[in-house]
């Protein structure tokens, strides 16, 4: 027996060992890459001047079309994150800042996500691999009920999330596969699908009274003397429930309400997200109303 | 609570700890120890289950004794038949009830008659078809005077629901591991070494090959209909590599965890698709439950003693009945039955005995044949999955129909944001493997194991898929 248990003991020590090996592997190869992502882009970026950084969901992503700031002067990146929540793009806005980005303004897609203030497993995870290199990061997750494993066993979140930033995408970054996150300045321009779900049921969905996130990155742009402007984008037709934008508006005054800037169906590519041509709409609104007055 | 759990992961050291550090007195109490870990471990599922197992086991104990103690063959035939029909009854009533009152309805409207079938509304307790066939092995043997009736009830409660083999088998023998049950285990490392390394190769088998293949095979059997032919063969050998992973890795955690306590398992799979040929493959795979219906129901049957129609039929019989074990659906008859049909050439010229020896390869004409006869073995098993894995017949067949009719040979990206082919590598590393090992109960015992068990452990924490998690394939049955 007392083989048997010192034989275990190896094998701890080797598992041990094997999951610090890989942990300091996959967070280099995460520390070199450049090209994936929006999230990793800023990470391993130096200290860089906006004009307009956009922050959000999808709903910032497929909506914003940077190139028409840009056209206008305004050095611009849509950093709006499909599937991401506000959590995000708190963390996001910290990290530009602990870069020492200099921005004038943020625009941010507040609307859906106000309902709710947890994480986005598939996108906070990619924040995951930079958690011990970045106290931004570090203090962001701190709250989170799973951080302990996260932070303290090796190779613990690259196994949780492999998914994310597993094997695959660690093998992506070391063959210097390109993405199309980077694309467009971000934005990603959508097209019009023939079975693109055209209803929307929001009718249960209520704004929380007061958002953490969505309030931690109104103080940052308060302190880093940013101008802050929130924005809830445009719905479908088929939308039950619209009265949720008023509830938002309600909830929280300073958000200006764009949801019914555009809403003929032919501009939508599902309920929720513009084709390109209503992007560029609803853009030319946000440029005429914020930037030309 | 699953083998690659980490509830399991807690549990195993414990049940370990207590066994041989505080338990270990006398063999009641290891087996008592083992017991209680068991019905623990199978009420982490569903508690309510446990009821009927613990019925079922003290239905086989007792009918046992009373046919040992039949006074006449009356007697002896009436409580034969009472574990039979209650064992066979339970199965029927979770497992078939629902599939046969829909079939059957479906019936009588194809003939113009209006049914809508009453349905249960019942969920199949986990390891079913596995404890009540360890139960009838145990009735029929000792009704055919092969074994003696069990008096002790632990010994026999465990025999049944020993947890490493209670979920998904192997479906063990009274002749096997009632004899182990009734003596006190010493400790072994040498054995418990072994132990270790089957569960760990166990866990690659599962975590790195099934349930990565899992995600391809999914992706591509969820949308067969848009596949090209190229994608469409690879779904059938992901799916291929994804069952045997999942069931020969779980059987492989189940005799390893087993070792740890002293407790020697029947092996259940011995590198299937190294087959030669079908009936090679069906010696190969799930050895257990293939031994079982051979023993239980195709020597009953008349086996092979019979005239050649005999030897049809219940060639027929046993492999049709044996998809059918695997659940109640159509698509599993018809994996049987296409089964049957393989076999049958090798009956009919009396070749189904032909590859007993070990695989040889050298630089000559016969190995070529081998690595032809193998790869040929391969295919048609292949074949055979699609209707394992496919919902429906129509699917399966459609899903074969594509395979031919597209024409399109070329990589194709999937619904899951993966290509097609990215999985060969993995899968043609897992091949050479197992090839190299295949005289061995697992790859990483012998020389230089630890650098062989650090890398399986790397290649579980590596390559493991384990956010998509997929449950182990057999315990729905």
């Amino acid at each position: 027996m007392k083989h048997f248990l010192i034989y275990t003991i190896k094998i701890l020590i080797v598992v041990l060992l094997t999951a610090i090996a890989l942990d300091g592997l996959y967070t280099y190869i995460f520390l070199q890459s450049e090209n994936r992502g929006k999230i990793e882009t800023v990470f391993n970026s130096e200290q860089q001047n906006y004009d307009v950084i956009i922050l959000g969901s999808s709903r910032a992503n497929n909506h914003f079309v940077s190139q028409m700031f840009e056209d206008k002067g305004l050095k611009t990146f849509n950093y709006g994150m499909s599937g991401g929540h506000l959590f995000e793009a708190s963390l996001m806005l910290k990290l530009m800042i602990e870069r020492k980005y200099t921005i004038k303004n943020v625009i941010l897609e507040a609307d859906l996500n106000l309902s709710n203030d947890h994480e986005s497993e598939g996108i906070s995870a990619k924040f995951l691999p930079y958690i011990h290199n970045s106290a931004v990061i570090k203090n962001h997750f701190e709250t989170e009920k799973n951080f302990n494993e996260l932070y303290y066993i090796p190779f613990y979140r690259y196994v949780k999330y492999d998914g994310k930033i597993g094997f695959r995408e660690t093998y992506k970054i070391v063959t210097g596969e390109k993405t199309n996150a980077l694309d467009n300045l971000g934005y990603y321009p959508l097209i019009k699908h023939k079975n693109g779900n055209m209803k929307n049921n929001i009718h249960n969905l209520n704004p929380l009274k007061r958002n953490k996130y969505y309030e931690e990155i109104k103080n940052i742009c308060k302190a880093n003397s940013i101008n802050f402007i929130a924005v809830m984008t445009p719905m479908c037709e088929n939308v039950v429930g619209m009265n949720y934008f008023d509830k938002v508006k309600k909830a929280y005054p300073e958000i200006h309400n764009y949801e019914n800037v555009v809403v003929e169906n032919k501009y939508f590519s599902s309920c929720g997200h513009m084709t390109d041509a209503g992007a560029k709409m609803f853009t030319t609104r946000i440029l005429k109303d914020f930037f030309y007055k | 609570m699953f083998f690659n759990s980490i509830a399991f992961a807690i549990f195993l050291p414990i049940v370990f700890y207590l066994y041989w550090f505080v338990f270990n007195k006398t063999k009641s109490t290891q087996n008592a120890l083992l017991i209680i870990a068991s019905y623990y471990f199978y009420s982490c599922w569903d508690w309510r289950f446990l009821f009927l197992l613990v019925f079922s086991t003290f239905l086989d104990y007792y009918t046992g004794i009373q046919i040992e103690k039949g006074k006449s063959e009356r007697d002896r035939k009436f409580w034969f038949w009472l574990s039979i029909l209650v064992n066979l009854g339970f199965l029927g009533i979770f497992k078939y009830y629902n599939f046969f009152a829909v079939s059957f309805s479906e019936l009588l409207n194809s003939v113009g008659l209006q049914a809508s079938p009453i349905l249960l509304n019942v969920i199949l307790p986990v390891g079913i078809s596995f404890y009540t066939f360890h139960g009838l092995s145990y009735v029929i043997d000792i009704y055919y005077k092969r074994i003696k009736a069990e008096y002790n009830f632990v010994d026999y409660s465990l025999f049944v629901s020993y947890f490493p083999l209670l979920v998904a088998g192997p479906i063990e023998r009274a002749t096997h591991l009632l004899p182990q049950v009734k003596v006190k285990r010493e400790f072994n490392f040498e054995n418990a070494k072994e132990g270790i390394y089957q569960i760990i190769w166990g866990l690659v088998k599962k975590v790195v090959i099934a349930d990565t293949c899992a995600t391809y095979a999914n992706a591509i059997f969820d949308h067969y209909t848009s596949m090209n032919s190229f994608s469409l063969i690879l779904g059938a050998v992901y799916f291929a590599f994804q069952i045997y992973g999942d069931f020969s890795g779980y059987s492989d955690i189940a005799l390893g965890t087993s070792k740890l306590f002293g407790l020697d398992l029947l092996k259940n799979f011995n590198y299937p698709y190294f087959s030669r040929d079908i009936a090679e493959f069906w010696r190969r795979w799930h050895i257990s439950l293939s031994s079982w219906f051979r023993d239980y129901l195709y020597i009953p049957l008349g086996g092979s003693k019979g005239g050649l129609w005999m030897k049809i039929r219940n060639t027929f019989i046993i492999f049709v009945v044996s998809g059918f074990w695997h659940g109640a659906n159509w698509t599993y008859i018809a994996w049987g039955f296409i089964n049957a049909v393989y076999f049958l050439p090798l009956l009919l010229r009396n070749s189904n005995r032909n590859n007993m020896d070990a695989i040889e390869l050298s630089w000559n004409f016969n190995s070529v044949k081998t690595i032809v006869s193998i790869l040929f073995t391969f295919m048609i098993t292949c074949v055979a999955w699609i209707f394992f894995r496919a919902k429906t017949i129509t699917d399966a067949v459609l899903y074969v129909k594509g395979i031919f009719t597209n024409k399109d040979f070329g990589f194709q990206y999937l619904d899951n944001e993966r290509y097609n082919y990215e999985l060969l590598l993995l899968i043609g590393l897992f091949v050479l493997v197992e090839w190299n090992s295949r005289t061995k109960i697992e790859p990483l015992s012998g020389k230089k194991s630890m650098l062989k068990l650090a890398l399986a452990i790397m290649a579980i924490m590596a390559f493991g898929t384990f956010s998509d998690y997929k449950e182990f394939i057999y315990f729905q049955f």
